[in-house]
């Protein structure tokens, strides 16, 4: 009851016109910063803090929040349409999202995305509102054990996102692997696989490999044939813009798995949204009746990372809110901000600042409504780009991704590194190595080596630590299943033969 | 016969990851394995690096001695996309010299007119266009900082 | 003839002489503003920060524009200003970082001897926390505990040559003792790590730890300062709980490219000079809880060799390998 009066209070600050004027602002700064690859929600709100310095600290927070989370809304648009993954979380829905693309239902992706969007985003922001002060405590109890037997079981999706080889996925996640520990080690201060360039200390951005493997992978191989249509099916009609009340009602569940996953993964600071996406799809395809269909543009396959990519901006603000730990770069930048306001996000938030946090809250709710209503419309006007014949837009695409990856680092070093990863992106295609365990292994590798060594740390040397703690035991268990997953379903399939053959 | 079916794609490739592996151990081997305070920089490495080239033996092996012939190769193709590669490798630094969009505009009059073989009026036409367009968006929109040429663009 | 040339001479150098007083420098574009964190990182909250001041306070006849450098752990924005040699309209954010770097990197090309140090502005203290509910009430305590059962006390803290590190190494070594040291890349996760019961103690940055302090979450038992701070009056220093370690200052300033005019630096020394004197920079400095490290170019340029003397000794002993 009390949450109600509190939250009518939030609504009163939200629905104030200046309030509900900059939110708009927000979100569709958002939308379209996350639409343009490289130009993150972190830069932008970098950038815009300066003006916001004349505005009242809740306007203003209601603004910068709407910039974080309109970003994950767009970021969805050209991973679809282009395969180009607009932000790291955005990878994910390459797998589905672009082959429903390649199939003419581009504008029914793009649908998918936004409502999964907003459903996510609102439940996101119910779990923050309802559960915050408990939750928090339950991300602190997450300690290195726990967050090795996370990743450990992010990795062991790997066997959900082979294709027909299992040897060739696994190797293409180890390669990740390899990426991901270039550059300085935090433990020892070693570089590790620098080649003695200083640009590679900071190890390999993300996104250079994302957008080389993915995006320009997909361009060279197109391009082996002079093909004189598009380059996709354009969406023709109405009935073509928007998802299927079937394709709907298939991501039933990856709209709640998404939500739950995304939000939860959310919450825990040392985790972040590419884990919550990779892990929320993989749940889905786990579970799938159809698990074979994925990666071929499955409606689900789309719904589930984008549903997690944005509930886990309702977890994100727990312990930022509540706590005052900041989980991400995005989060990092909201943090310095409020400290420059003296707002200070702590335990005592709440009771201090309570037309904050409430306000906050309430226009969070409004922002997703805005953003389902400023996005669906948008959907036939990006399909247009689909339009343009092949030679226009691949070397549209070529621009795209320069600027995205410049535009992070400013720096030619990591354009030569996109151009070598794109080269590899052809190859990978070339001989049938899945590329989104390669993503997979980047992503998660880093933080599950370190993890493991601060678990041994801590513990002095003995592995015990890692399965006597309930929660990390428990996902060391599911890890094994999911890996014995493959073995289950192959016997699984004979057995049906032999009866079928019997009977 | 023989021949072909040893520079199918998969024994390449693996074998290209087998010293990959290699040289992954090797690198760690240098490192600590652990230290005083626990497990070294060359713990995980060293790991997955011998992962590597047991897996890359694997696909070598079982492909190498796999009686089904390889899909026949389309070496126009190939050549096809490694000549874009290699424009938008050039491109990249020739943007250093020239700035962003004048390297985006060649390439764009590369792949427009060479590659796809448009009369040139459509290629320069796209390439201008492409280049402004970027220009509109990122450079005046977003006020990003792309590399310049030495006259300004 | 030969009285002529001579009085050319003359004219000449008189003219040089007087050089510096009618040449005042005066930057006429946009001064680029470089760090090498992201967007939110310390540094360029710092930039930002300035920036903002120059621009409201009119400061400067022109802007001050922030700009990215972030990779190779700092050495990229070194790089990058190094490199701008001679450029009179570019300025840098360095930090304790600038000068440690090199010392365990090979792959640094650049220290910040390649560069004119222009001003130190800010020193940022640091408390030694543990969790609210710990047993230990002093930093005696803490370190007692660590000695009564060797390697089962731990600290969370970032790379190995952070300042956490080094305060960590000087008081085991000083008072006999160890315990564990375990890096954490954000400082969020440290600060989670230590609420969650994770580890012991961490050191952490007054306005980190302000809010967990008043929630009761966390307990200060000394700081990382020559004097106590403002909002820590019943606070010891180190020094005064009775561990005589070199205090480790966190230092940020402004540096620029080396071979720049001495008019320009003397532009830059005093525009930062008149910066500090700001009301709104007095303000700044309460608010993140920084101390005031003003320091003209002279005596910075002294401080970079006695500061990385220091560190180098520190971080040989830590273990780390140093290569200059």
């Amino acid at each position: 009851m009390e949450v109600l009066t509190s939250l009518g209070h939030g609504f009163a600050v939200a629905f104030a016109p200046l309030n509900l004027f900059w939110c708009f602002v927000g979100v569709f700064l958002g939308t379209v910063v996350g639409v343009l690859p490289g130009l993150g929600p972190a830069a932008t709100i970098a950038m815009l803090l300066p003006l916001t310095f004349s505005m009242p600290p809740t306007t203003a927070v209601i603004m910068l929040a709407g910039i974080y989370y309109g970003a994950k809304y767009g970021g969805s648009t050209t991973a679809i349409l282009l395969n180009v993954p607009g932000e790291s979380a955005s990878v994910v829905t390459c797998l589905d999202g672009y082959q429903m693309a390649r199939k003419g239902r581009a504008g029914a992706a793009l649908g998918i995305a936004a409502i999964s969007s907003f459903i996510a985003g609102t439940v996101g922001v119910i779990g923050l509102m309802l559960l915050a002060p408990p939750l928090a405590k339950f991300g602190l109890s997450f300690s290195s054990p726990e967050y090795f037997a996370l990743m450990a079981m992010g990795l062991a999706m790997v066997v959900l996102l082979a294709g027909a080889s299992m040897v060739k996925a696994l190797l293409a996640m180890l390669v990740g692997l390899w990426i991901a520990s270039m550059g300085i080690d935090l433990f020892s201060d070693a570089s590790r696989f620098t080649f003695g360039q200083s640009e590679l200390l900071d190890g390999v951005d993300f996104v250079i490999v994302a957008i080389g493997v993915f995006a320009l992978g997909e361009v060279f191989g197109n391009m082996e044939k002079r093909g004189e249509g598009t380059m996709l099916p354009v969406p023709k009609g109405l009935r073509n813009l928007l998802p299927t009340m079937a394709e709907l009602k298939a991501c039933r569940f990856a709209f709640l798995n998404g939500s739950i996953i995304g939000f939860i993964i959310g919450v825990l600071p040392g985790a972040g949204s590419t884990v919550a996406s990779f892990i929320s799809y993989g749940i889905e395809k786990a579970v799938s009746k159809h698990p074979e269909k994925f990666g071929t543009g499955v409606p689900e396959g789309v719904a589930a990372p984008e549903g997690a990519n944005n509930s886990e901006t309702g977890g994100a603000m727990v312990p930022l809110l509540t706590l005052g730990i900041p989980g991400s770069g995005t989060t990092a930048i909201l943090l310095a901000a409020f400290i420059l306001w003296g707002l200070r996000p702590g335990p005592l938030m709440i009771q201090d600042n309570p037309e904050l946090f409430w306000g906050l809250i309430a226009s969070m709710y409004v922002g997703n409504i805005m953003l389902l209503v400023l996005n669906l419309p948008l959907i036939p006007l990006f399909a247009q780009i689909l339009k343009l014949r092949e030679y226009f837009l691949y070397p549209i695409i070529f621009g795209i991704s320069i600027v995205g990856v410049y535009s992070v680092s400013g720096s030619l070093f990591d354009c030569w590194l996109l151009a070598v990863f794109g080269l590899l992106g052809y190859v990978m295609r070339r001989l049938d190595y899945p590329s989104a365990p390669l993503i997979l292994g980047l992503v998660l590798g880093d933080s599950m080596e370190r993890a493991l060594r601060q678990s041994l740390m801590m513990s002095q040397g003995d592995l015990g630590i890692l399965v006597s703690r309930p929660i990390s035991a428990v996902m060391l268990l599911l890890t094994i299943a999911l890996l014995f997953l493959p073995l289950f379903r192959k016997a699984n399939a004979w057995r049906i033969k032999a009866i079928e053959e019997n009977g | 016969m023989a021949q072909a079916k040893w520079m199918k794609g998969d024994v390449v490739s693996g074998a290209v990851l087998a010293a990959l592996g290699v040289y992954i151990v090797s690198e760690a081997w240098r490192w600590d394995y652990s230290t005083a305070e626990g497990p070294g920089p060359g713990f995980f490495p060293l790991w997955y690096g011998i992962a590597m080239v047991v897996l890359s033996l694997v696909l070598v092996l079982s492909s190498a001695f796999s009686a089904t012939a390889g899909k026949t190769t389309d070496w126009g193709g190939i050549g096809r996309a490694l000549t874009v590669w290699a424009a938008f490798a050039l491109a990249i630094v020739l943007m250093k010299l020239i700035g962003f969009l004048t390297a985006l505009a060649l390439l764009t009059l590369f792949v427009v007119a060479v590659l796809y073989g448009r009369p040139l009026k459509v290629a320069l036409a796209a390439a201008i266009g492409n280049a402004a367009g970027f220009y509109l968006v990122f450079g005046l929109a977003l006020q990003l900082d792309l590399p310049a040429g030495p006259l300004g663009f | 003839m030969k009285l002529r040339s001579s009085m050319v001479i003359a004219a000449c150098a008189a003219a040089l002489a007087a050089a510096p007083a009618w040449a005042q420098f005066k930057p006429t574009k946009p001064v680029e503003f470089i760090v090498h964190t992201g967007p939110g990182g310390g540094a360029d909250v710092l930039a930002r920060f300035i920036a903002q001041v120059v621009e409201k306070e009119n400061l400067a006849p022109v802007r001050f524009q922030v700009n990215n450098k972030s990779g190779g752990g700092g050495l990229t924005a070194m790089a990058y200003v190094a490199e701008k040699k001679g450029d009179t309209h570019a300025i840098a954010v360095f930090t304790g970082n600038w000068l440690t770097n090199p010392l365990t990197r090979a792959e640094a090309k650049y220290t910040v001897k390649d560069m004119t140090p222009v001003a130190r502005l800010v020193l940022e203290p640091a408390l030694v926390a543990v969790k609210g509910d710990a047993p230990y009430k002093t930093l005696k305590d803490f370190i007692e505990a660590a000695k009564k059962a060797p390697g089962t006390m731990k600290q969370s803290g970032g790379s190995i040559t952070s300042r956490d590190n080094v305060v960590r190494q000087l008081l085991m070594k000083e008072s006999g003792s160890s315990w564990a040291y375990i890096s954490f890349p954000g400082g969020g996760e440290r600060i989670a790590a230590l609420l969650g019961g994770h580890v012991n103690m961490m050191v952490v940055e007054p306005q980190e730890a302000g809010e967990h302090i008043k929630a009761g979450n966390m307990r200060v038992i000394a700081q990382v300062s020559d004097k106590r701070l403002a909002g820590f009056p019943n606070v010891p220093t180190i020094k005064e709980a009775g561990y005589d370690i070199p205090n480790v200052p966190q230092v940020r300033g402004i540096v620029m490219p080396a071979g720049v005019a001495p008019d320009v630096l003397a532009y830059y020394e005093d525009l930062f000079l008149r910066i500090t004197k700001t009301a709104t920079w007095r303000k700044y400095l309460e608010e993140q809880q920084f101390e005031d490290g003003y320091m003209k170019s002279a005596e910075l340029t002294k401080f970079f060799d006695v500061y990385s003397d220091q560190m180098r000794g520190i971080l040989k002993e830590a273990g780390a390998k140093v290569v200059r």
